[in-house]
């Protein structure tokens, strides 16, 4: 293997860590919001209704 | 959830490509090592993100202690984990960098050892913040994370205080150090776009620790409700 094979694997795993970290991320924020949402909707009770997601709530 | 895709993929696919352009094509070919000297344009940024995610890691951790404050548990947990990918591609470009220089993958030296034992110490600490039982796992991993920050200076200092395999500092190394004004140039200018890089997946995942802290509150208030 020539030096250049080294270069490209190391861009090519350095954009593929950090997009599929980013990915990671946005689809755990959308499944995470998603629940947030199920969970208000099934409860009627005031408490329920006030979960905004970012607002740590007392148990 | 949409706005936030369509404002940091777009960002991230810039600052990546922004990056490899100055690396690739306007840094000069170094003379030594030749064109494969070009992944110290990705090794170094990631090192240092890596090392800044963990110094707020640290703060926050400390502040945590202090004011058991929600949010800096989550910018504690978002910083460790930033900081574990970050050092991953720190820890997978040197070994490609020093194979075709060096002529081997890895050597216990003790800069390579000493950044492989503190990535492990951060995914200790995410393993324990996952898997700990029990209502005091934020108070043991900001324990742990104030104890594991102290391998961060010796990570720093290690190519100072020991001249093993890896090369002594480049910048600020003592007079016969430094980089020729182009190289420079784009380290400078990669280190910055890296540092927003990692400030932008801070945010993202400091956002995503807030939404799960709040989606905890929400089950637990659902299960009592269930129980009344």
């Amino acid at each position: 293997m020539n030096s250049i094979t080294f270069l490209k694997a190391a861009y090519t795993i350095a954009w593929l860590v950090y997009l599929g970290y980013l990915g990671r991320i946005l689809l755990r924020l959308r499944r995470v919001e998603e629940e947030i949402k199920e969970v208000a909707v099934s409860s009627s009770s005031p408490a329920a209704e006030n979960i905004r997601p970012g607002v740590q709530q007392r148990a | 959830m949409k706005k936030l895709a369509l404002i940091s993929i777009p960002l991230t696919l810039f600052l990546l490509a922004l990056s490899s352009y100055l690396a690739l094509a306007v840094a000069p070919t170094e003379s030594t090592m030749g064109d494969v000297q070009r992944i110290f344009y990705y090794h170094v940024p990631s090192g240092w993100v890596a090392g800044l995610c963990f110094t707020i890691n640290f703060l926050a951790s400390i502040y945590y202690l202090w004011s058991r404050s929600p949010a800096s548990d989550a910018v504690a947990a978002a910083s460790a984990e930033v900081g574990v990918v970050f050092g991953a591609v720190l820890l997978i470009t040197g070994p490609l960098w020093a194979r075709p220089v060096w002529g081997i993958w890895w050597t216990w030296d003790a800069r390579l050892t000493t950044t492989l034992i503190l990535w492990l110490i951060y995914v200790s600490y995410l393993v324990l913040r996952r898997f700990a039982a029990g209502g005091q796992t934020q108070v043991l991993a900001a324990a742990f994370a104030i104890f594991g920050f102290a391998d961060v200076p010796i990570v720093y200092f290690s190519i100072r205080w020991f001249r093993t395999q890896h090369p002594a500092p480049v910048i600020g190394g003592g007079p016969d150090s430094g980089l020729a004004p182009p190289i420079l140039h784009v380290f400078l200018t990669n280190l910055a776009l890296f540092t927003v890089l990692g400030m932008i997946y801070l945010v993202l995942r400091y956002k995503l620790q807030m939404q799960e802290q709040a989606l905890e509150s929400a089950h637990a208030q659902a299960a009592l409700k269930g129980v009344a």
